[in-house]
């Protein structure tokens, strides 16, 4: 019991780093500006996947399994394309 | 027409597509606009958000006359808004270059240009004012748009735009542009027709 205990522990803070951050985009209304966004991320290495939703003004990434983004990074690529981050939230 | 009024219509021309003067940090932004007998095209980098540095061209082929024009060009956001459904923006223009006029004798002199303009747009409404200054010639320009249908980020945006214009010096009537403008991806069509029966196809391209 305590082995697999030992296990899980080892095994959890793993599967926890990947994951799935939804961020809401304020001024997110012109798609090809939005582009942008993607151009931004692109160079994130911790970044598997990017999908724009413009009709919900929301960018969703998921990361490489082990790998993260802080939300400062986040913020500070949005900001960069030109838009503002009105929220950010994992799964 | 004039030379003296042939340049003002030069500027007039270089900026129908003036839909992003600033982008993304690091974004190269490359456009050509193109009419009869005019052509004009620019790169433009991003430097960060509020600033972009790039050169401009124009050429002007008309009636046995030949007008060029180079200038390093400075684009600045100076405001923003970012709503939830909206972003509305205004941006100063200026520029410092070179004009060279071949009409009978050839002749170069500095040119500058001064100008402002602000827009605001949802997905389905766009509208923006212009102003622009080169020596003692004046620009107005306004246009309103509108997309029939919201596009997703990987469809063809569609939008039916007009374009009003007036320049102080060349004529007082207001000249109206219908046109149609496209998104996709990481481009920009607009294609048009002044009342005045002259087409006008522009292409925009962010890297």
């Amino acid at each position: 019991m305590k082995k697999l205990l030992l296990l899980l522990s080892l095994a959890l803070p793993l599967s926890s780093f990947a994951g799935v951050v939804s961020i809401k985009v304020s001024g997110m209304v012109c798609s090809m500006c939005a582009q942008g966004i993607q151009k931004k991320f692109s160079s994130e290495r911790s970044i598997r996947t990017l999908k724009v939703d413009m009709e919900k003004k929301l960018v969703t990434i998921e990361t490489h399994d082990g790998k993260n983004i802080g939300d400062e990074t986040i913020t500070k690529l949005i900001t960069e394309a030109g838009y503002n981050v009105a929220s950010i939230e994992r799964k | 027409m004039s030379m003296k009024n042939l340049i003002p219509l030069l500027f007039l021309i270089s900026f129908n597509l003036s839909a992003h003067p600033v982008i993304y940090k690091g974004g190269w932004s490359l456009s050509s606009s193109n009419m009869p007998d005019y052509s004009n095209n620019y790169v433009m980098y991003s430097l960060n958000p509020r600033l972009a540095l790039g050169v401009e061209h124009w050429r002007l082929t008309k009636n046995e006359i030949n007008n060029e024009l180079g200038l390093l060009k400075l684009n600045h956001l100076l405001w923003r808004a970012n709503g939830e459904d909206y972003q509305s923006n205004v941006y100063l223009h200026g520029g410092l270059g070179i004009e060279d006029q071949e009409f009978e004798t050839k002749s170069t002199r500095s040119a500058w240009l001064l100008g402002a303009e602000a827009d605001w747009e949802t997905r389905k409404l766009y509208s923006s004012v212009k102003y622009l200054q080169f020596r003692d010639v004046y620009f107005g320009q306004m246009r309103l748009g509108f997309a029939p249908k919201e596009a997703s980020f990987e469809e063809l945006q569609t939008w039916f735009m007009v374009q009003a214009m007036i320049i102080n010096n060349v004529n007082q009537e207001l000249i109206i542009t219908p046109m149609m403008r496209f998104f996709y991806h990481n481009s920009l069509w607009e294609i048009g027709s002044s009342t005045q029966g002259d087409w006008m196809i522009n292409l925009m391209v962010h890297y």
